[in-house]
């Protein structure tokens, strides 16, 4: 087990760069998630902690090594793959053990550090399966076994759950969680699931564009996004977005937009550097709206577009001027399409970004 | 009714293409009185054909050599073959954009072009009437590397990636995890090389004139120019053709579903 530092990471591709100023610490025993959309560059930061891709510029370090350069056979990393990424001509067992065997660990060695992986992956029935008579589940098991049976500094992930189905993907989380905590290896986790992210990280990295946006307990970056892309990607359904401008009049500062009129509560208000007038972006998580008994001061009147019912919850899309809010609500009866609505929101719990999509909130965090 | 006329369509393509071979090899076995007929079962079979070719010229000798210098190139065109496929394919270094298209450039030339040139180099190195002569200019073949780089270009990048976490340099990757996923092709580019350096008669006539070097086919065509044209030499030279189609109609049997499986899997027509 080890500490993983990246400083001033760059990756260029040709004249693209795809990675830039990456500065990371990762604490020995942490299991870190990178999330971000496609292209962002996550996969990238892992490949070249890996070895699997190389490093324009910067460094990274594995405990007090400096890998940069080094092969990725000198690493002492393991990965898992989306894809799983098993030799399709082994059984599991040989998958498992090929690494092993590769380095010339003694046969008792290997042999009591599998049936150490089966045990915690429940492996035993699928040990002697080719890949192909496997399902997907139970490969990427073996490719996780193939890991852990390594005993590396660091594992990697490389969205190892992307292939898999809803009821599998929600099992292998809950195991991969529980496997890491069980070995305290360090871990570094590459998704664009926000769940996956959620629940696995002891910190998230948010990326976009080959840079870090926010780095933070999960709680944290969802409360308190540092800016309009974090918030507007952690959170599902995202958080809705409001254009207008700030005005401050006698009891305080009051946002105004073409569809609604809201005096700030005294907690939330945005910096008291910010000018009058000032254009804002106002972000309003769904559950943080609700549905008004009736319209009046400090609701928002809209029209009901559409409404998901989801089981315990239901989604409310809410036309307000000509933006579409998205609620969520408790299910219960519900208005039919098209009808007038009014929605109220928690004013304890506003959002404000600048034009440059920088968060405006005093302290930074939630209230 | 249409499937029974197509099968017999079909049938009659068969007899079409096998009757002159079911023909050869029944020719084998006759007495020179029989030669002549197209009857496909010989009315006293015999093996005398079969004896006379033996004791008349060192088949024996020709067929070691053949299998050896067959060998020996198909080998060589699949190690060779594969690990220039494999760099080609996968690896990352200057100038393999230049060498890929040198690659298909090489299929545009004729190989009676590069003759006099190869057998002037061979002349130079001594290699006359030896085995270096008679495998050396066979052991790259630009169309195994093409077919093999076409399909390692398939392989999923994570297998590599998995491999080299795995502590496994360039070349354990190409023979432990390529190799057994290119079986087919691998077949495929091996039955095609197999029978063309077994096959192959113009060159050895050109580098071997020593009787004890000399390659089956060579030995046949040599045989045949001398041998006289009476029904009992027709057939002894059919039974030494026999000798010649034999392991390859066997290779091709043990590896005909490789073969197929490839066919289908790269779209080349064979």
């Amino acid at each position: 087990m080890a500490s993983v530092s990246f400083e001033h990471v760059r990756k260029d591709f040709g004249t693209a760069t795809v990675v830039q100023d990456f500065d990371l610490h990762v604490a020995d025993g942490e299991l870190v998630v990178l999330v971000g959309g496609s292209g962002c560059g996550k996969s990238t930061i892992l490949r070249m902690l890996a070895g699997l891709e190389t490093v324009t510029s910067g460094t990274v370090r594995i405990g007090e090594r400096e890998v940069t350069h080094l092969p990725p056979r000198k690493r002492d990393v393991a990965m898992v793959f989306q894809d799983y990424a098993l030799y399709p001509h082994l059984a599991g067992r040989e998958n498992i053990s090929l690494g092993l065997r590769l380095r010339k660990v003694p046969k008792a060695e290997i042999a009591r550090r599998v049936s150490w992986a089966a045990e915690i992956l429940e492996l035993q029935p699928f040990l002697d399966r080719r890949p192909k008579q496997m399902s997907g589940g139970q490969r990427q098991r073996i490719a996780m076994g193939r890991a852990v049976v390594r005993e590396p500094a660091v594992f990697l992930f490389d969205e190892p759950l992307s292939n898999l189905d809803a009821h599998l993907r929600s099992q292998m989380r809950h195991e991969i969680a529980r496997l890491q905590r069980r070995v305290g290896t360090t871990a570094l986790y590459v998704t664009h699931d926000q769940v996956e992210a959620m629940t696995l990280a002891d910190r998230l990295v948010v990326l976009e564009g080959g840079r870090i946006q926010q780095v933070g307990r999960p709680i944290d970056v969802y409360s308190s996004p540092a800016n309009k892309f974090v918030a507007g990607f952690i959170g599902t359904p995202p958080m809705n977005f409001l254009d207008g401008r700030l005005e401050r009049e006698p009891d305080g500062l009051v946002f105004v937009s073409d569809a609604l009129r809201i005096s700030l509560a005294a907690e939330r208000c945005p910096d008291p550097a910010v000018a009058s007038g000032e254009v804002v972006t106002l972000g309003v998580r769904p559950e943080d709206l609700a549905l008004a008994d009736a319209a009046g001061r400090g609701t928002i009147p809209g029209n009901l577009v559409l409404a998901e019912v989801l089981g315990a919850t239901t989604h409310l899309h809410v036309e307000v001027g000509g933006r579409r809010l998205i609620a969520v609500v408790p299910s219960g009866p519900s208005p039919v399409p098209a009808a007038a609505v009014s929605l109220s929101i928690d004013r304890s719990r506003l959002h404000f970004f600048a034009a440059d999509g920088s968060s405006l909130l005093l302290d930074g965090h939630d209230a | 009714m249409r499937r029974a006329v197509f099968y017999v369509v079909l049938a009659l393509a068969a007899v079409v293409f096998l009757y002159p071979f079911l023909w050869m090899a029944a020719t084998t076995f006759k007495s020179p009185a029989e030669v002549g007929g197209l009857s496909l079962l010989p009315d006293q079979p015999t093996l005398d054909n079969y004896r006379l070719m033996w004791a008349r010229a060192p088949f024996g000798r020709a067929l070691l050599n053949s299998m050896f210098v067959a060998t020996t190139i198909t080998f060589s065109v699949l190690v060779f073959g594969s690990a220039a496929a494999y760099a080609l394919a996968r690896l990352s270094f200057p100038g393999r954009g230049i060498l890929n298209a040198v690659t298909v450039a090489v299929l545009l030339v004729p190989a009676q072009l590069t003759l006099i040139p190869t057998y002037t180099l061979i002349v130079q190195l001594g290699w006359v009437d030896s085995y270096a002569g008679l495998i050396a200019p066979f052991v790259f073949n630009a169309t195994a590397i093409l077919i093999l780089r076409q399909f390692f270009m398939q392989v999923p990048r994570s297998l590599m990636d998995s491999a080299r976490l795995d502590g496994m340099g360039e070349l354990r990757i190409l023979f432990t995890v390529f190799w057994p996923l290119a079986k087919a092709p691998l077949a495929m580019v091996g039955i095609f090389t197999f029978m063309g350096a077994w096959n192959e008669v113009l060159w050895p006539l050109l580098v071997v004139r020593d009787e004890q070097l000399m390659t089956l086919p060579q030995l046949l065509t040599v045989f045949s120019l001398g041998g006289g044209a009476g029904p009992r030499q027709l057939a002894t030279k059919l039974a030494a053709a026999m000798v010649l189609v034999v392991p390859v109609v066997a290779a091709y049997t043990f590896l005909q579903r490789f073969f197929i499986e490839s066919m289908a899997s790269t779209g080349i027509k064979g």
